[in-house]
């Protein structure tokens, strides 16, 4: 069962790389308290007869029962509204929708892989596992174009949550693509015998390539997908996701956002 | 709006030809699916009634996508009408909507025409286990006549009506597609073919481009615009059939978010309405716009529902211009 409820705009925090981190809060505990990393929720502004469907945000933090986060950047007029939000401002909100990321196993390390606004599931999964004193079951790859795409960077320092940073321009950690420190440190577990799996959400070509690692390799891979969703509920259809089994597509909102590596059908 | 005194006095029940509607609000095909999914929102038996996701002799897996793009007070689709099938429909959704007690509308379709009278048929053995209506929808292409919509040639939706029709006692009611240039003439043809009633209207053939990839934004090109985007086409063909037949019942959509929209395609002719794209992002908002209509056929001093149809006045003529020195 899910539930549509009105939240505050508490905070709306300008970070680097153009992205802004939105405080929510629906001054009352509400169902984001128990969300899973991956699980997302539909939010919309007062925007009348105009930008009608609720957009999907993946939440980036659970503070306590009525109040929670997601982290945006400009990329239509949808997100540009929320952008200018202050604190004060009303929203709708459904959700936690879909299906996170398996839970924290301390007997496997899970490599996770972000890019640019694909961090939340992923920061959100390092905080859980460091709330479970599972910190050394997580490792952190992530990427972005320059320096200033790397935002929050410092939670993962305070839990001690192992780390590399990629930037393309060199400006910060490894110059390059998540992908070669990714290959590096699937190289470094198979010498060891060691047992990992990939968590993955970011850019599509981006999750293709680790996709395409992840099998080639023959490593558990998950992928937080994200497409065009104006429900969020499993009615609209829209977001198909081509799939390999009983059927050609699957469901990002009910089925997903999380899917395994080898269950999406991507050429 | 709260609701000011009298609201509750209205008498909201409507009669849709042989189909008795506690209320004139239902839910439209392809935006409720098979209602289950809202149930956690709403409570559904406050519905006037709801039509399914549209429902084919087979099992249907849709189109690729991307599916769906959001335009000005719109969006596009192009689902590729997924859908469980006649048999699932049967044993395992029409259950649940007949414990709701309102009116059920099967929305279904056919690739052909004996698909079309073969969905009529099987739907139509539902008639004791809560099927209220079928909705038929004709903005199809016929596979076998090269993709030509039924939809679009009165000739060829009177002959699909009328045998449709004669393999069920229950309701036919036509969904007519606006993508045609005289929607009277489709309306007067479904009609004559023993139609029920028609709604009015499906989605408007659109599209939308992305110019930085040089590629349209859906992967079937073209898809159906809904939404607020619609309203104006709606209620003027809505107005235009109701004119035209007045004795035909229209069940009226296009981009309902609000009392007042359903208001004014009562007024425009229609003797129910389906809210369609509102629910995405609202789950229940069928149930607010009920009751905001409640308030507004209160206040404006309608003691039934039924008195709003076709109630519109034309706005009085000017006195006729005489030019300088005719008088």
């Amino acid at each position: 069962m899910h539930a549509q409820f009105p939240v505050q705009v508490s905070a709306n925090e300008a970070l680097t790389g153009g992205y802004f981190r939105l405080t929510l809060d629906a001054g009352k505990p509400v169902a984001t308290e128990h969300t899973r990393p991956g699980q997302f929720v539909m939010l919309r502004g007062p925007w009348g007869r105009d930008l009608l469907n609720g957009r999907a945000f993946s939440v980036l933090e659970v503070l306590d029962a009525g109040r929670f986060s997601v982290l945006a950047k400009v990329f239509g007029r949808g997100t540009g509204l929320m952008q200018a939000m202050e604190p004060g401002d009303e929203m709708s909100c459904l959700g936690p929708l879909g299906n996170g990321f398996p839970a924290v196993d301390a007997a496997v390390t899970s490599l996770l892989v972000a890019g640019g606004v694909g961090l939340p599931p992923l920061h959100l999964y390092a905080r859980v596992a460091a709330r479970e004193g599972a910190a050394e079951a997580v490792e952190m790859i992530y990427g972005g174009r320059t320096r200033d795409d790397l935002v929050l960077t410092e939670d993962l320092e305070a839990w001690k949550v192992p780390r590399v940073m990629t930037t393309e321009d060199g400006s910060r950690g490894v110059e390059g693509r998540v992908t070669a420190p990714l290959v590096e440190r699937l190289d470094r577990a198979a010498a060891r015998g060691e047992s990992v799996r990939i968590l993955s959400c970011g850019p599509t070509p981006m999750l293709r390539a680790v996709r395409t690692l992840a099998l080639e390799r023959g490593v558990e891979a998950f992928l937080c997908l994200e497409e065009q969703m104006a429900c969020g509920y499993g009615v609209c259809l829209g977001c198909a996701v081509p799939v390999h089994g009983a059927r050609p597509y699957a469901y990002c909102c009910t089925e997903g956002p999380v899917f395994s590596a080898r269950e999406v059908r991507w050429a | 709006m709260t609701p000011s005194p009298g609201a509750s006095d209205v008498d909201v029940a409507m009669d849709f030809g042989p189909i008795r509607l506690k209320n004139p609000l239902m839910t439209a095909s392809g935006c409720f699916a098979y209602g289950q999914q809202f149930a956690g929102f709403m409570d559904l038996r406050e519905l006037g009634g709801l039509s399914t996701k549209g429902i084919s002799p087979a099992p249907r897996f849709g189109n690729p996508l991307p599916r769906i793009y959001e335009t000005a007070s719109g969006m596009l689709n192009s689902i590729g009408l997924e859908n469980v099938g006649t048999k699932v429909f049967l044993e395992e959704k029409l259950p649940f909507l007949n414990e709701l007690d309102i009116s059920v509308w099967v929305n279904f379709f056919g690739t052909d025409f004996e698909s079309y009278v073969d969905c009529a048929r099987t739907l139509g053995a539902g008639r004791d286990r809560g099927v209220s209506a079928l909705e038929m929808n004709i903005s199809c292409p016929n596979i076998k006549k090269g993709g030509i919509e039924f939809g679009t040639v009165p000739e060829v939706a009177h002959r699909l009506t009328k045998a449709c029709a004669e393999v069920t006692d229950v309701p036919i009611v036509v969904k007519l597609t606006p993508n045609v240039a005289d929607i009277v003439g489709m309306a007067q043809a479904v009609y004559e073919a023993g139609a029920a009633g028609v709604s009015l209207i499906n989605t408007i053939t659109g599209m939308a481009i992305d110019a930085r990839k040089r590629r349209p934004r859906l992967a079937t090109t073209y898809g159906g615009l809904s939404g607020p985007a619609i309203k104006p086409v709606a209620l003027r063909m809505v107005h235009q059939v109701h004119a035209a037949l007045p004795d035909l019942p229209i069940c009226g959509m296009g981009g309902i978010y609000s009392g007042e929209d359903a208001l004014e395609f009562l007024m425009a002719g229609a003797s129910c309405v389906q809210v369609g794209t509102a629910n995405f992002a609202e789950p229940p908002a069928a149930l607010r716009v009920l009751a905001e209509l409640k308030v507004l056929l209160a206040s404006l001093g309608f003691a039934r529902a039924e008195e709003a149809v076709g109630s519109l006045e034309s706005i009085p003529p000017e006195p006729e211009y005489r030019g300088e020195g005719d008088g």
